[in-house]
């Protein structure tokens, strides 16, 4: 199953679950990241890490290493 | 539970999610006329008011750090959080006012479903309507009103627009509750479980795709232009996935691109350093006259005792040493200001998270880091914002690395010392060199203390960067400005009464015992003969038995105790050095030649005993060593013991850095001694 630390450059997603053994998870789904949604990864940084992604309307930046638990469909 | 009944005045307490608009409510409200106060026993901070009179509210006002939901993570949040249900001194809030970004609504109602179904009393104040009206939407205030059970306003922070129905509504919520018993709050914990976190977004998203409604079709004509221009792709169909404005999404295509993205963020900085020191250079060079001024006023006018001298160098001097900084602090706070107003800062912080990462360090370090290089202080309470403890707790420790300026004007008088005189242009290229060398050796350190941090910060904790990128706007002057000059006051109201403590135990040690010094007065002008008897004081005072008593260390790097006596003032603050070596290398001259005389007097200086030149090249180049890595600045340890809440990491930071600065600076002296240079 790809996550959102795997999706490309301008791609979309659809969230299917969070992966809630994750420490972060709670603080990911705070900020809307909830199953059903659509996600957009809009850049990445120069190291690759954090990436930039479009949730809800806002731009959140996070590391691959917690993106990993936003799970798509 | 202690309720504010006990108190004569309702509680308000403002709350939001952070970049929704709650200062700009809060300075509506209370007119900018606000005090701090501390929760007990931690160091997060909060801002409270009465109510403006002109708004007829009988209430105290409190403001709060801003959190996105109920459930805290880090220990800062869990006190932001403990302190709406019951804060120890205010009790718990009769009322909570919950600022929304109304383009955010599908994130932002968490923090309002959460307060609401906890039994507080909620109003909610809508926000950024104007933003969203610009794409084509607003919100309907009566069915969120209804949805949520509670009073919904809409309020525009810019015009002010809408306050009256916010002072209405506050005023009918507090009849109301006058009346009607105290609610139960609910403790947060049995609010703890994910599942309900996606139930409750769930209900957030049907709200949702009810209360949004299209603008009137008049008023939609007027903006679709304004559509076309901004080029906001609107679509009614998908309101719960609204784009991130067009503009943000292009700019970002640059700023945070691979390779353009990090040159301009190098380019930015590099920018930012410069600006603090170019122009602030002149201004402190103002304040520093001003003082110097007001100090020959006092010798001038009244009779020389211990008095006077208390007055002039102990009061006034150690005034002007905690001033000079402030041109400096100010204009990093307004670059600051403007930087995180504007957006940028927030992609700053995404753009270094990899590689400070790599060294124990999050993106969140970046700005307490970079304010280091103006001063430790500010930059030491702006550590406040990094959720983990242990990486909180290592910035913290790291940030006297950062070449403060007040080891600027020692520098410059090394570096005129070391360059010949006919090639000014090689003392820019050192001084960039002294930067480099200390941002290098500041990396290096921090992988070194990053093996031991379990140790030495005893707090786990999985490290997180999960960071809102907000949208570019043009700066709001006035919050810049406002902000900046709150900064600069908490610096100087922290950091003064310290500095200016701690210049006045110095004075007392380098004025007594010997109070009536006799010097040879014949051939000399009056300025020169008081000059000449500062020396002498200095010579017998308690510094310099002080001084003496650390000599054994100061012979294997190549210094005497002259010069430890310096470095032992420059514990005041780190610029106190160059005019305490003028003091103990009798430089006699009057004020306006100091700093060439001081120069001529030290190529002079011999070693006590062996009659060697006593600053070599070795010995200076030493000297610089010592200050990149030396914490000599009490004010920051004491500013690190309070924000650490407890004496370990300020101890171990004395210890190590003064350590190691000993260390390297043996090691620089002894090694270009083995290479032959003296």
């Amino acid at each position: 199953m790809r996550t959102a630390a795997e999706l490309n450059y301008r791609e979309k997603g659809i969230i299917s679950e969070i992966d809630f053994s994750h420490p972060s998870s709670k603080r990911i789904m705070e900020h809307g990241f909830t199953p059903g949604q659509t996600i957009e990864l809009i850049c990445k940084s120069t190291f690759n890490d954090p990436i930039a992604i479009s949730i809800r309307g806002t731009l959140i930046a996070i590391r691959k290493s917690e993106a990993g638990c936003i799970k798509l469909k | 539970m202690i309720t504010s009944t006990d108190l004569k005045d309702p509680l308000i307490t403002l709350v939001g999610p952070p970049n929704s608009g709650k200062t700009t409510l809060f300075n509506l409200l209370s007119g900018k006329n606000y005090k701090t106060v501390n929760y007990p026993g931690s160091t997060v901070e909060y801002y409270t008011s009465r109510i403006l009179s002109k708004f007829n509210i009988k209430a105290e006002l409190v403001d709060s750090p801003g959190i996105v939901s109920l459930i805290p993570e880090s220990i800062d949040e869990k006190v932001a959080v403990d302190s709406l249900y019951s804060h120890p001194k205010l009790g718990t809030p009769d009322l909570v006012i919950t600022t929304i970004d109304s383009c955010q609504l599908s994130r932002h109602l968490l923090l309002p479903k959460q307060l609401i179904s906890a039994g507080f009393n909620v109003i909610i104040v809508l926000t950024m309507t104007d933003i969203l009206a610009k794409r084509g939407l607003k919100i309907s205030e009566r069915k969120l009103s209804k949805a949520l059970n509670c009073d919904v306003v809409v309020l525009n922070g810019r015009s002010k627009q809408g306050i009256e129905n916010l002072i209405q509504a506050t005023n009918s919520n507090l009849e109301r509750i006058g009346v009607t018993d105290k609610k139960n709050i609910i403790p947060y914990n049995s609010l703890k479980n994910r599942k309900d976190l996606i139930d409750t977004f769930k209900e957030i998203e049907e709200i949702i795709n009810d209360v949004y409604e299209n603008v009137r079709e008049d008023e939609k004509i007027y903006l679709n232009s304004a559509n076309r221009e901004l080029k906001i792709l609107q679509d009614g169909a998908t309101i719960n996935g609204f784009t991130p404005d067009e503009i943000t999404l292009k700019i970002d295509r640059v700023l945070l691109h691979r390779f353009w993205g990090f040159l301009v963020f190098i380019v930015v900085m590099g920018l930012t350093f410069t600006s603090i020191f170019w122009i602030a250079q002149p201004l402190m060079d103002l304040v520093d006259e001003l003082f110097t001024n007001l100090n020959s006023l006092v010798l001038e006018n009244f009779e020389p005792g211990w008095f006077t001298f208390l007055v002039s160098d102990g009061i006034i001097s150690g005034a002007g040493s905690v001033l000079v900084f402030v041109p400096q602090i100010i204009i990093l706070f307004v670059i600051l200001g403007l930087l995180e107003d504007s957006g940028y800062l927030a992609r700053g912080a995404m753009l270094i998270d990899k590689p400070l990462s790599k060294i124990g360090l999050n993106g969140r370090s970046f700005v307490p880091m970079l304010s280091g290089f103006a001063c430790a202080i500010p930059a030491i309470i702006a550590a406040r914002t990094i959720p983990n403890r242990k990486e909180r707790l290592f910035t913290i420790f790291i940030i006297p690395l950062m070449s403060c300026s007040a080891r600027l004007p020692v520098y410059a008088l090394l570096i005129a010392y070391l360059i010949p005189r006919d090639k000014p242009w090689l003392g820019g290229i050192l001084l960039g060199g002294i930067y480099f060398f200390s941002i290098v050796s500041s990396i290096v350190v921090a992988w070194i203390i990053n093996k031991f941090s379990k140790r030495i910060f005893s707090a786990e904790g999985s490290s997180s960067f999960i960071l809102e990128l907000p949208s570019y706007r043009v700066p709001k002057i006035s919050a810049v400005i406002n902000h900046t000059y709150n900064s600069s006051k908490e610096y100087i109201l922290r950091a003064g009464p310290m500095i200016l403590g701690f210049s006045l135990v110095l004075w007392f040690l380098t004025f007594f015992p010997n109070i009536d010094p006799q010097v040879e007065t014949e051939g000399f002008t009056s300025g020169q003969i008081q000059n000449l008897e500062r020396a002498e004081r200095l010579e017998h005072s308690y510094a310099s038995d002080l001084g003496k008593l650390i000599q054994p260390f100061m012979s294997p790097i190549g210094m005497d105790w002259r010069i430890g006596v310096s470095l032992i003032s420059a514990f005041a603050a780190r610029e106190v050095f160059v005019s305490s070596l003028s003091l103990t290398f009798k430089v006699t001259s009057e004020d306006d030649e100091e700093h060439s005389t001081l120069l001529s007097s030290l190529r002079n200086a011999k070693k006590e005993g062996t009659g060697e030149k006593l600053f070599t090249v070795a010995t200076s180049i030493g000297l610089i060593v010592f200050f990149i890595f030396a914490l000599q600045c009490l004010s920051t340890v004491a500013v690190s013991r309070k924000e650490t809440g407890g004496w370990k990491i300020p101890l171990l930071q004395v210890f190590i850095f003064t350590a190691l600065a000993y260390l390297m600076t043996f090691i620089t002296v002894n090694g270009l001694r083995f290479f032959g240079i003296q």
